[in-house]
């Protein structure tokens, strides 16, 4: 295992030195220079975007050629076969090279989607559309929540009714990230209204470019449209579009879960880690004259301890992936912390800068946290909102009791 | 030395049962009113059996030369049981002390009678303000001119005070703080019990009344000798912390699933249950910290000590908030004397206090940082 481990890293490191540039060293900053966008969510001008989004697709296209575009996945599909841990190893190595970011591909699509059309969809719609999404052809999206369903899932409406060969579908999804440029939604409807909820729901596979398919962007509260809204009239849908069994979809939307839960959380470079590097903030402190403030220097010794402490947690979960051991509660925890960890970064800032938070006076490095304290309601909702999680962990792992449900 | 994951494994197991057999409530509730506060016999099986003192003490002075990963595993048991033993002041204090002056000579003296478990020994560095900054350091020793030092001056808070065989004193000389050891039955030194918050970490006031005394490490080292021993015993202390913490998470998830109000089980709750998860959060977040800590010193990475002081702030946090909870999770029955609860929340507000508590923390994490 160590000795594969050491071949496939060299293997990964000649691919990544062949096509790209180290990344610049991000520990290294000097106050006032550089980049100072502390951006979570995108709010790029449509043009910059879909060139952004063109550059995810030719690293993945790269990647793809070169044996690196679906790790774990199946050679048949064009997989390499390899473990999960392979694919945690060459993440880590990729995030030291200045590499395009994939992330409108990978998290939804490859991450989830991707797993789940492997284990639920019928063979000619692996043969369509698996290959394509690991070249970086096509992008795929989640077409879960609704109106009415947010963390409880199983609630969805939206309604499929057969119609000879095909399906009608009809309904409303909400918060669907990369819809805009997706090919492909997997979408969880409604086909049984009289069965208990969680048994009267099938997953289809739907070609965003059907009619009857609309995506309209919903706008968030940082200003940008990194979600949508998706309406769906009268969409119709092949039979063979549909993955598991008829009324058995919710079993489809609990391997995409699973998919989810291994996938949020391991959050690493960018802005994210600018806001919780302690050269920043104490950078951060020196020029807002707050250096000797006792009780901001209190406040920011606790959010280092929780930022650190938290990446403790994720060394401990990818060791223990390592050692073959399924890890334990690390990335629900870790999850949880993380959205609360910019949080708190977000409001220690804020309180450093003042009256500068408060409107744009071209000065490096202040108005620009704005676009990171607008982005914290968020982080504490997506993936799952804190209450949710707080009951998987109550649940699962100290195994309490279930509260009454409907 | 090291164990791989599996001997760790038996080694809290072992530890573990011992604990259960001879370290249950009962006895702990006896021995924090008895005097000394801790079981003789417990404590002779614990070196012969286990060989609890000798794990950590390297093998050119008798002991077993493990390092600070194993001592997580056995301190993380000692904090869930609330053992009353002299090994957080012998083991990880006193004979730390001895191993970071660097000086061969009293570590041969002293180091093995500590893991044989026939030496019990002490760390005198508080005063009455109780602060571990050695610029408040005003014990004093002087040459007696034979080559030997005499002490004056009163220490506060040393842990097994009373009843240490050895007690090694930071006190300040011409060239700054130095380590000294000293006999504690020697004449000049009147050792008296403190009341104490946590009734199962005896301490004591000791006075040093021109008392001789053999300096340890060079003269003046004493400030670097602390700041090493600092650093391994808040880890120490963390995984203490983080084993209390989660056996008080254990008892109220237990409770909140069997304990039954309204019809239902109140872990059926959702404030109850956010209670347990937030508890179950900080929790994780302590043995990470903690164990991240003992790995990295086991390692000796050059960021160990920033590990530490995440630890030790992160661990006597967690620690204190699990506590608090357990009672509140508990309600009335975790007010009472008879209810364990209580032993915990002593413990978890002692140790966060012991080396300063969080003002002095947060700032030994700063400067850590360069910040």
């Amino acid at each position: 295992m160590e000795h594969d481990m050491q071949d496939f890293t060299a293997e990964v490191r000649r691919f990544l030195d062949a096509h790209v540039a180290k990344a610049p060293d991000r520990t290294a900053f000097t106050w006032g220079e550089g980049d100072d966008s502390m951006a979570y969510f995108s709010s790029l001008p449509p043009e910059e975007e879909r060139e952004h989004v063109q550059r995810a697709r030719d690293w993945q296209r790269i990647r793809h050629e070169n044996g690196f575009g679906w790790i774990t996945g199946p050679p048949e599909y064009g997989g390499r076969g390899l473990t999960p841990v392979h694919d945690l190893l060459y993440d880590a190595i990729e995030s030291e090279y200045d590499v395009a970011d994939t992330g409108t591909l990978s998290v939804i699509g490859l991450g989830m989607i991707g797993p789940t059309i492997l284990a639920h969809a019928q063979p000619r719609i692996k043969d369509r559309w698996l290959p394509a999404m690991y070249r970086g052809d096509a992008i795929a999206c989640q077409l879960f929540s609704e109106p009415g369903a947010g963390s409880d899932l199983a609630s969805v409406a939206t309604k499929a009714v057969r119609d000879g060969e095909d399906w009608v579908l009809n309904g409303q999804k909400v918060w669907t990230s990369v819809a805009q440029h997706s090919q492909i939604g997997l979408a969880l409807t409604r086909t049984n209204p009289d069965a208990p909820k969680h048994r009267g729901i099938t997953a289809f596979l739907v070609p965003m470019d059907a009619p009857g398919v609309e995506v309209r962007p919903l706008r968030q509260m940082t200003g940008g449209a990194d979600f949508n809204e998706v309406f769906l009239t009268d969409v119709r849908v092949p039979e063979d579009h549909r993955l598991g069994e008829i009324d058995g979809g919710w079993t489809v939307a609990l391997t995409t879960l699973m998919n989810e839960r291994a996938t949020v959380g391991s959050e690493g470079a960018g802005p994210v880690a600018a806001a919780l590097s302690p050269d920043r903030l104490s950078a951060l402190m020196r020029a807002t004259w707050t250096w000797d403030d006792r009780a901001l220097r209190a406040r920011l010794a606790e959010l280092l301890v929780d930022a650190m402490a938290t990446e403790h947690l994720n060394t401990r979960a990818l060791r223990t992936l390592r050692a073959g051991v399924t890890p334990g509660p690390e990335r629900s925890v870790a999850k949880l912390m993380y959205g609360q960890n910019l949080t708190r970064a977000a409001h220690f800032v804020a309180d450093c800068l003042g009256p500068r938070l408060v409107a744009d006076t071209g000065k490096w490095g202040t108005y620009a946290w704005s676009e990171l304290l607008l982005a914290t309601p968020a982080l504490r909702i997506l993936g799952g909102t804190e209450e949710i999680m707080k009951n998987i962990l109550a649940e699962r792992v100290l195994g309490l009791p279930k509260e009454a449900r409907a | 030395m090291s164990a791989d994951d599996s001997e760790l494994r038996e080694l809290r197991s072992s530890v573990r049962q011992f604990l259960e057999a001879r370290s249950p409530e009962e006895a702990v509730r006896k021995l924090m009113e008895s005097e000394p506060r801790f079981d003789l016999d417990v404590w002779a099986q614990a070196a012969d059996q286990l060989r609890l003192p000798s794990l950590v003490i390297p093998e050119e002075y008798g002991g077993d030369g493990f390092g600070p990963v194993e001592l997580g595993v056995v301190l993380e048991e000692m904090g869930r049981a609330l053992l009353c033993s002299p090994f957080f002041s012998t083991v990880v204090l006193a004979a730390q002390a001895l191993l970071a002056s660097g000086d061969k000579g009293a570590c041969a003296r002293h180091l093995p009678g500590i893991a044989a478990g026939r030496t019990t020994a002490a760390l005198a560095v508080a005063e009455d303000g109780g602060s571990w900054d050695p610029a408040l350091i005003s014990a004093r020793a002087v040459p007696d001119g034979d080559g030997g030092w005499r002490l004056n001056g009163r220490k506060s808070f040393v842990i097994d005070g009373t009843t240490a065989d050895l007690v090694l004193v930071v006190a300040r000389t011409v060239a700054g703080p130095s380590l000294f050891a000293v006999e504690r039955t020697s004449a000049g030194v009147a050792a008296e019990a403190m009341e104490t918050l946590d009734a199962t970490r005896a301490m004591a006031r000791l006075t040093f009344d021109t008392v001789p005394a053999a300096l340890v490490g060079a003269d003046g080292a004493g400030g670097r000798v602390m700041a090493r021993v600092l650093d391994i015993a808040t880890v120490g202390l963390a995984a203490e912390q983080a084993g209390g913490a989660r056996r008080c998470l254990e008892m109220s998830a237990d409770y909140a699933r069997t304990r039954h109000q309204f019809g239902r089980p109140i872990g059926s709750f959702q404030a109850v249950k956010h209670k347990c998860a937030d508890m179950l959060v900080q929790v994780e977040l302590a043995e990470a910290a903690s164990r991240e800590a003992a790995r990295s010193a086991a390692e000796g990475t050059p960021d160990f000590p920033v590990a530490a002081a995440v630890a030790h702030a992160c661990c006597s946090r967690a620690y204190m908030f699990a506590a608090m909870e357990n009672i509140q999770v508990h309600g009335g029955i975790g007010f009472t004397w008879e209810h364990p609860a209580h032993l915990y929340f002593r413990r978890a507000k002692s140790s966060q206090l012991l080396f300063g508590g969080p003002a002095v923390y947060h700032e030994r994490l700063l400067d850590r940082l360069g910040i």
